[in-house]
């Protein structure tokens, strides 16, 4: 080649030192979470779309069958009113461990655990009664989407709870300070979404 | 040990090669694993393929006396082809090359990479393991239900949950992947790279990663819901129980019009690549061809019921426009791959010749594409071979050879060596005619009335010259691999020593050894345009 | 700039020149003659599909001339700028055009722009039903066979015809349609999804359970006589290829003659039961309720067979030897009705007896006879 290629080891150069952690804008690990919530989303969407479309074509909505059976003004209330209490207990701890008060922080977050885990058990509790009533996720279209709608939102629950108990575990082991604490404010976006889905659920399919 | 790879000492080998290999989170070896991997199940596609082709050589069921094991055939050869081969090995690509073009260490989540790969092999395994489970999926690459419900002459037994397991790890490991690309892309470019000095080949790995991350869930929640239906009782999807059964494709659609972008996308920006360095000249309307990127991407999810004209079931006319206006960002490519070559100084390297391998053929999977964007001839070419002619002019004429294009492009990156130009051209040669002897004549088939997915024919439908044409050059195709596996054994050993920067080439990764440290750059070049090591060959001429 | 525009050979230009003309030209003449010809859809049988024929015609012809154009361009540069031992200085580092830009942005547009006001204008013309068709037909598409019902113009059934293929020998089988008269078709499936396809109609739509679709056509006068292939198109399992149908053109006096027959089949009264040896067979949920049957050898007998799957799901009770010769060939009857079927005398030996319309293993059988 050309003299001109040796250009390059003569030329400017800049050091690599630090290029990894670009400190402008949001970090890596929040950004991921943004991203990996706007798939999330796109899931919902489809059964969403999935729902409605299936309702359209079938009425009336709900079946004569079960037209009672889906009561917004009973357990299922309680367990909406705990998890949506749940993301502001998320939301205390992190502004907490964002002042560095580590023992707020453990304890909103514990707090946050055990309504998550609440939720949970009121949810298995409330697919029980609707069993005793007979209708299960093979009883037509309305047992269908229900199901299918409600589990896939508790298995997220599931998976956040999971994720707020490891957060609570690091947490302890005093891992997080109010420099570092991606890890945290990740977990607490997700948790907010998975709320955010459920409010969501249940004004469509106990309200409208 | 792994994680001390920064200062590699002997110690590095004492757990053994493999142990190295299987435990590692490096991009660029990650990126090698994804492209042997999809390579391994581009074979395998491959031969189920030549099964089809041979049975249909001749009219009369000859070996598939059982048409359902032909139903397999076909829609296993295009599910590893697509999920196991030519995404994968996109993405593999995009892995290898995309950290090494914005000056990065490393992808951002380098365990969460390894993760995405590792899926890869799993479902794989769980695909090709359902043909010994009493029968594979069966139903399409397309899966539709109610064939691919329960049901005795629909889709019973283990192979479609399987297929559906499957996709959704796949599918996983594809969004994750892109949220890795994205944060790579957007938190770790080099300081001076900025989103208009990237490589072409970021900016289309990034457009589809957006794809990948807004489409990839919607199909899973439609398996989901097949799965449900299959296995729960659920009635999404059978019209017998108040579900639709056009509900599905519109969901698997809106997904995998998106996914076909996905699979060309990337193999555009490998060419985008290649074209200039060959031709000693900047690609052609770089600005252009970005917002040419965005905006197929953007209409990509506003086409997807073009697969749909003949169900009577969605707006027509809606579909049909957009689908015609996708015409129009392509050829603003096509148009600036040809004016990058014009009034160049050509070097025919292999890369360049698959490349151009690409223009020719992609461009009449373009048109015959177009021709089905008008409704009332689609209602004459859905489902018969013409489709499949367009689906090969794409991803085979598309796809396939800008993979190829990549393969020998960064061959010397990844390993030090050069392939052989010799073997290259005999590949692309037996290539480039078998692939034309193989799909050309469906075209003819297609329009004379011949149906996709049959086993058999009429011998007199007048199907016979061209199918048996087809069939040889299947087998001219499946030739013409083997120099290719040929050349690599022989170039890993013998092969010219790359040096870094082999072909005077203009972005980040030459800018470093063959094959790159762990880390991948000891110090890098300044960035004032999109071809850094171009400015520090050149001086700043010609900006 | 530190580059300079380079002076070409001439002959370089030349020989690109003429490889490119000369490729056009093979292209043309491939295209506009022979071989081309054989890229262009079968002569359309219907009004409707010569409408689509014309649409398709034009879109062919731009797809050739931007197929021209481009790949002409692609093979002048790669023939033309070949890089020269004497290259050393760099090409013309041009970035782009606006102007040339603008160009390959809007004549596209303005391209597809156009089609697709023709294309629609087609649709809405090929896609059209009239609320009185002169002839209604109900196909019912189940796995894996075609049914044609006959309505009157109040929608009221006639006529059923339950074998979808012509044949020469009866002059029996096949969807007759008069022509120069619009026939309104409406598609139904019991099962899964299939498609109604006749190449020479240039024309398909998909059979969709749980959804009616609609589609109406009049086939040319001068096709009357012809018979036209027909084909599921529709992927629906193991017996997709063999949804064969066709389609008879008549004369409207030929087709009247040919439903009055229909009819009266249809209402024929069924022949009594045969004497001899008479076999029960049902079919139920896609599967028979025996999968052995015996018969003594060289006696003809009779199967008394009741299909008590749904109206739609058709089945029958062929023989078939060791090498899947067919021996007894009966004609498959729909869900809800029963049928007896005689059967030759056959020679000591095994047999397989089958569904013809559902070849699997649940309608599948052994014929012994001893
Ligand atoms: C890499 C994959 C890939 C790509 C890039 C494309 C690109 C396109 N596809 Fe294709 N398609 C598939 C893969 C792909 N497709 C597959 C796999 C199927 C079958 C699925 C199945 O059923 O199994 C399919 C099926 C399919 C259908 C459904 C057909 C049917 O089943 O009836 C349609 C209908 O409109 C369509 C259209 C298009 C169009 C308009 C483009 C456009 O993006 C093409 C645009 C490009 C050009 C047009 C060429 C360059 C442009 C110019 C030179 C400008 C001038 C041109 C004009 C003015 C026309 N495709
Ligand atoms: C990237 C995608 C891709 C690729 C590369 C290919 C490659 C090929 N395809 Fe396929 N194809 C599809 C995607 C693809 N296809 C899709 C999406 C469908 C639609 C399916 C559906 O309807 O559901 C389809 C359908 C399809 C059909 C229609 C089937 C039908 O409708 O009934 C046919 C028929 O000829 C066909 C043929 C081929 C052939 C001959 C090749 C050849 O290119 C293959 C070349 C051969 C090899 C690569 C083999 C190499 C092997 C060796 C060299 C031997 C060495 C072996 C070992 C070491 C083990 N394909
Ligand atoms: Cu019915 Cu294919
Ligand atoms: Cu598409």
């Amino acid at each position: 080649m050309t003299a001109d290629s040796h250009a390059l080891t003569t030329g400017e150069h800049t050091s690599v030192a630090g290029l990894a952690h670009d400190r402008r804008g949001i970090s890596n690990p929040i950004l991921g979470m943004l991203l990996f919530i706007t798939s999330e989303v796109m899931f919902f969407g489809g059964l969403f779309a999935a729902y409605f479309s299936t309702r359209a074509a079938n009425k009336p909505w709900p079946p004569a069958q079960f037209s009672e059976i889906l009561n917004p003004f009973s357990l299922i209330l309680v367990a909406t009113v705990i998890l949506i209490a749940s993301s502001f207990t998320c939301q205390l701890a992190v502004a907490a461990i964002r002042r560095d008060d580590r023992r707020g922080f453990l304890r909103n977050m514990a707090v946050t655990f055990v309504l998550g885990v609440l939720f949970l058990v009121l949810q298995a509790y409330d697919y029980s009664l609707l069993f005793g009533e007979g209708m299960t996720i093979g009883s037509g279209p309305f047992g269908t989407t229900y199901f299918t709608l409600t589990s896939f939102h508790g298995a997220h629950v599931f998976g956040g709870v999971i994720m707020l108990g490891v957060i609570l575990y690091r947490g302890m082991s005093g891992q997080f300070s109010a420099r570092h604490h991606d890890a945290v404010e990740a977990a607490s976006l997700y948790w907010h979404f998975v709320d955010v889905v459920w409010i969501l659920l249940f004004t469509i399919l106990y309200f409208l | 040990m792994a994680t001390h790879a920064l200062a590699p000492d002997a110690s590095a080998y004492s757990r053994g090669l493999l142990y190295e290999w299987l435990t590692t989170t490096d991009h660029k070896k990650i990126g090698i694993m994804y492209v042997i991997n999809s390579f391994i199940f581009f074979l395998i596609g491959g031969v189920l393929a030549l099964v089809v082709r041979t049975e249909l050589a001749q009219p009369g069921l000859q070996f598939l006396t059982d048409e359902r094991v032909y139903n397999e055939m076909f829609t296993m050869h295009a599910t590893l082809m697509i999920f196991l081969f030519v995404i994968p090995m996109l993405a593999g690509l995009g892995n290898y090359a995309v950290p090494l073009m914005v000056g990065a260490p490393d992808m951002a989540f380098p365990r969460i990479n390894a993760l995405s790969f590792w899926m890869l092999p799993l479902a794989g395994i769980l695909l090709v393991s359902s043909f010994f489970t009493g029968g594979a999926a069966a139903a399409g690459w397309t899966s539709y239900p109610p064939l691919s419900g329960e049901g005795p002459l629909n889709s019973p037994g283990a192979g479609q949950d399987l297929w559906i397991v499957g996709l959704i790890l796949i599918g996983t490991s594809s969004i994750l992947g892109a949220i890795n690309f994205l944060v790579t892309i957007f938190k770790m470019r080099a300081p001076g790279m900025t989103l208009f000095r990237m490589p072409i080949m970021v900016w289309t790995i990034l457009v589809t990663s957006v794809l990948v991350l807004m489409a990839t869930p919607v199909i899973t929640s439609a398996l989901v819901m097949l799965f449900i239906d299959r296995n729960y009782g659920g009635t999404f999807f059978d019209p017998s129980g108040g579900g639709s059964a056009t509900l599905y494709q519109n969901v698997f659609w809106f997904y995998s019009h998106p996914a076909v972008y996905v699979m060309i996308l990337p193999a555009m920006g490998v060419v985008s690549e290649v074209l200039p360095v060959f031709s000693r000249k900047p690609l052609f309307g770089y600005k252009a061809f970005v917002f040419a990127t965005a905006a197929i991407g953007a209409l990509g999810f506003s086409v997807w019921a073009h697969h749909m004209f003949t169900t009577g079931s969605v707006f027509l006319p809606f579909f049909s426009l957009l689908t015609f206006m996708i015409a129009v960002p392509t050829g603003v490519k096509m148009f600036n791959w040809v004016f990058t070559l014009f009034r160049g100084q050509l070097t025919f390297s292999t890369p360049l010749i698959f490349a151009i391998g690409f223009l020719t053929m992609f461009l009449i999977g373009g048109i015959n594409g177009a021709f089905s964007a008008s409704v009332p001839v689609d209602f004459a070419l859905h489902d018969t071979y013409w489709i499949v002619a367009h689906i090969h002019y794409v991803l085979f004429g598309g796809s396939v050879f800008g993979i190829f294009a990549g393969i020998y492009y960064w061959f010397p990156k990844m390993t030090g060596r050069m392939l052989d130009e010799g073997l290259g051209k005999i590949q692309f040669v037996l290539m480039f005619v078998g692939f034309n002897l193989t799909f050309f004549p469906m075209h003819m088939l297609g329009i004379q009335g011949m149906p996709r997915r049959i086993a058999d024919y009429a011998a007199n439908a007048g199907w016979n010259d061209w199918n048996r044409a087809a069939t040889i050059g299947g087998f001219v195709i499946a030739l013409s691999i083997l120099p290719f596996i040929w050349n690599v054994f022989v170039s890993l050993r013998n092969g010219r020593v790359a040096g870094d920067d082999p072909w005077e080439a203009n972005t980040l990764e030459w800018a470093t050894t063959s094959p790159p440290p762990p880390y991948n750059f000891d110090r890098l070049p300044e960035i004032r345009s999109e071809r850094p090591l171009f400015d520090a060959r050149h001086g700043r001429i010609g900006h | 700039m530190s580059s300079t525009p380079r002076k070409r050979p001439a002959p370089d230009a030349l020989v690109a020149g003429v490889v490119v003309a000369i490729l056009i030209a093979l292209v043309l003449a491939v295209f506009l003659t022979g071989l081309g010809s054989t890229l262009y859809p079968p002569k359309a049988a219907t009004s409707q599909g010569r409408e689509i024929r014309g649409l398709y015609d034009i879109v062919f012809a731009f797809a050739i001339a931007i197929f021209i154009v481009v790949e002409g361009l692609i093979v002048w540069s790669v023939l033309r700028y070949r890089r020269r031992p004497t290259d050393v200085e760099l090409p013309a580092q041009t970035h782009g055009n606006n102007i040339a830009e603008a160009i390959w942005t809007l004549v596209p547009t303005a391209i597809v722009l156009f089609l697709f006001v023709i294309s629609w204008q087609t649709l809405n013309s090929v896609d059209a039903v009239s609320a009185q068709p002169d002839v209604r037909i109900h196909a019912i598409a189940g796995q894996f066979q075609w049914q044609f019902e006959y309505l009157d113009g109040n929608g009221t059934k006639v006529a059923t015809q339950l074998a979808p293929e012509y044949s020469a020998d009866t002059g029996e089988g096949g969807m007759a349609v008069p022509v120069g008269r619009s026939v309104q078709v409406t598609l139904d499936s019991p099962d899964v999804i299939h498609a109604f396809y006749v190449p020479r109609f240039l024309f398909k739509r998909d059979v969709v359970p749980g959804q009616t679709n609609r589609f109406e056509f009049t086939v040319d006068p001068k096709e009357a006589g012809q018979v036209f292939r027909g084909q599921c198109a529709e992927l629906c399992g193991a017996g997709h290829r063999r949804m064969l149908f066709e389609v008879i053109a008549l004369s409207p006096a030929d087709y009247d003659t040919w439903l009055q027959a229909l009819i009266a089949k249809s209402n024929a009264t069924p022949a009594p039961p045969p004497s001899g040896t008479v076999l029960n067979v049902v079919a139920k949920d896609i599967a028979y309720d025996t999968k052995a049957l015996d018969v003594a050898a060289g006696t003809p007998f009779a199967i008394t067979f009741s299909n008590q799957d749904p109206s739609g799901v058709t089945h029958d009770i062929d023989i078939r030897d060791a090498n899947g010769n067919v021996l007894a060939n009966q004609e498959p009857i729909n869900g809800g009705t029963s049928a007896n079927y005689a059967y030759p005398g056959l020679p000591a030996g095994t047999y397989t007896f089958i569904c013809s319309v559902h070849p699997i293993p649940a309608m599948t059988g052994t014929l012994t006879v001893k």
